[in-house]
C-alpha cells in the first residue's frame, strides 16, 4: 500500500508539473528568435534524393567546374584534384580526402551525400546529427563567434531563427575539406551562411552562401532541397579499413584489366 | 541439366537501352561510377558465393558460368547497407548457396564486375524465385 501511495504521488507529480515544463520550454523557444512563427519545426529526418555534385550555381552537375572565378593557387588545387564526380571524375586512385582518408566531408559536402541528417532544436542551441560519418554539430543561438577560433573540420558555427528560417553563420574552418562532390577547394577564410526553411510538411530548402576571399573572387549561393523520411539515422560511420577492403574487392579489380 | 544448367548459364544479354532519365540522375555513392557502363544492364545467374552486408557498401559475389560454360565469379557492387535497407533489402535478404538472377551494370574494362545500387539505382534481383525490391 505504501509503495502504491508512493507511485501514486510521484505520477500525479509529473502529470502536474508537465504542462509547466513544456510551457516553459516552449516560451524559451520563442525567445531564442523574434517569434513564436518564427521557429521552423525542423524535426524528423532529411534525405536527399538524387541531388547534384557541384556547388557552382551555374554548373550544378560540375561539367565545368574550373568556371567559379578563383585565384591562381585554388585553380591549381582544383586542377591537382581527382574527384568522384563532375567533368574531372576519376574511378579509381581518387584524392579525395574522404574516400582515400574517411576524413570528415566539410559541411557543405554532407548535404551532398545521399544520407540523411536530423535536427535537436533546444531553447539555447541546435544540434544537426548527420547520417555519413556520424558527424554532428552544435550550433549555439543567439551568440557571436567564438574570438579567434582554432581552425577545425566543421569551423565555429553560431545560429538565429530569421523569418521562419534557420540561419547558421560559420568560420573558423581548415583549408582540409573540399566544398563539393567534384573537388573544388576553399581556404581557411571560408565563411559560410546556411539557411535553412521549411518549404512545406515534406521539404526542407537549404541555401548556402560560400564567401572565401582567399580562394574565390566572389561570393556564391546555390539551394539544394530535402525530403522528409520517416527512416531513423543508420550506422554510416567511414572506416578505414572498410574503405580499403572495398576498394581492394570491388575498385581494384575494376579498373585493373583494359578491355580487349 | 535442362532448365537449372540453362538458369545457371552465364547470361550475357546486353540491354542496349539507353536509361537517358536515369543517366541524367547522378548516381551518388561514396565513390564516382565511371568505372561502370551506365548505359548497359547485364544479367548474371549463378549462385551467390557470399554476399557481405557491410559500408561502405554490399557487395555480393555470384558464381556464374561464362560463355564456354567455365565458372565465373562475378563481383556486384550495392548501395550502403543503411540505404539498401530503406529500399526494403536485409542482410537476409541472400545467403551463400542461394541461386539469383542479377542485372547490372558491367565494368567498363570487361573484368566480371558491376554495379546493381546506388542512392538513385536499384536494379532488379530475384533470388530463390523471389524478386527483391528494385526500381
Amino acid at each position: 500500500m505504501k509503495k502504491f501511495m508512493l507511485t501514486f504521488a510521484l505520477g500525479a507529480l509529473v502529470l502536474c508539473a508537465t504542462p509547466s515544463i513544456l510551457a516553459q520550454s516552449s516560451s524559451s523557444l520563442a525567445k531564442a528568435g523574434a517569434g513564436k512563427t518564427d521557429i521552423p519545426d525542423l524535426s524528423g529526418y532529411w534525405n536527399i534524393k538524387g541531388g547534384s555534385p557541384s556547388w557552382d550555381p551555374a554548373d550544378l552537375q560540375g561539367k565545368n567546374p574550373e568556371n567559379l572565378p578563383m585565384l591562381p593557387w585554388a585553380r591549381e588545387k582544383l586542377e591537382a584534384a581527382r574527384p568522384p564526380f563532375g567533368a574531372s571524375a576519376t574511378f579509381d586512385s581518387v584524392n579525395d580526402p574522404v574516400q582515400k582518408y574517411c576524413d570528415p566531408p566539410g559541411i557543405t559536402r554532407l548535404y551532398q551525400y545521399p544520407y540523411e541528417f536530423m535536427f535537436i532544436q533546444t531553447p539555447d542551441t541546435v544540434y544537426i546529427l548527420y547520417e555519413f560519418s556520424r558527424v554532428w554539430r552544435a550550433i549555439p543561438l543567439n551568440k557571436e563567434h567564438t574570438k579567434d577560433p582554432d581552425s577545425t573540420w566543421m569551423g565555429d558555427s553560431v545560429g538565429k531563427y530569421e523569418n521562419g528560417a534557420f540561419v547558421i553563420d560559420t568560420i573558423g574552418f581548415n583549408d582540409k575539406t573540399w566544398l563539393d562532390q567534384v573537388g573544388h577547394p576553399h581556404s581557411d577564410a571560408l565563411h559560410l551562411m546556411e539557411r535553412l526553411r521549411r518549404v512545406d510538411a515534406q521539404t526542407l530548402e537549404v541555401e548556402i552562401t560560400v564567401d572565401d576571399p582567399k580562394a574565390y573572387t566572389k561570393t556564391f549561393s546555390a539551394k539544394r532541397t530535402f525530403t522528409h523520411s520517416d527512416s531513423p539515422l543508420t550506422e554510416a560511420i567511414c572506416s578505414l579499413s572498410e574503405m580499403q577492403a572495398f576498394q581492394d574487392q570491388v575498385m581494384k579489380p575494376t579498373v585493373a584489366a583494359p578491355k580487349k | 541439366m535442362g532448365k537449372l544448367t540453362e538458369l545457371r548459364k552465364f547470361s550475357f544479354s546486353f540491354v542496349c537501352i539507353l536509361f537517358l532519365a536515369l543517366a541524367a540522375l547522378p548516381a551518388f555513392a561514396h565513390h564516382g561510377t565511371s568505372g561502370y557502363e551506365l548505359d548497359k544492364i547485364v544479367t548474371v545467374t549463378g549462385t551467390v558465393e557470399e554476399f557481405d552486408w557491410s559500408n561502405p557498401h554490399a557487395v555480393v559475389h555470384i558464381t556464374a558460368k561464362n560463355d564456354k560454360g567455365e565458372p565465373q565469379s562475378w563481383t556486384i557492387e550495392l548501395g550502403a547497407p543503411g540505404i539498401m535497407a530503406r529500399s526494403g533489402w536485409s542482410k537476409n535478404s541472400m545467403k551463400p548457396g542461394d541461386e539469383v538472377i542479377a542485372e547490372t551494370h558491367p565494368a567498363k574494362n570487361g573484368v566480371p564486375s558491376g554495379l546493381s545500387a546506388t542512392s538513385t539505382i536499384l536494379l532488379k534481383f530475384i533470388v530463390n524465385g523471389q524478386a527483391l525490391p528494385s526500381r
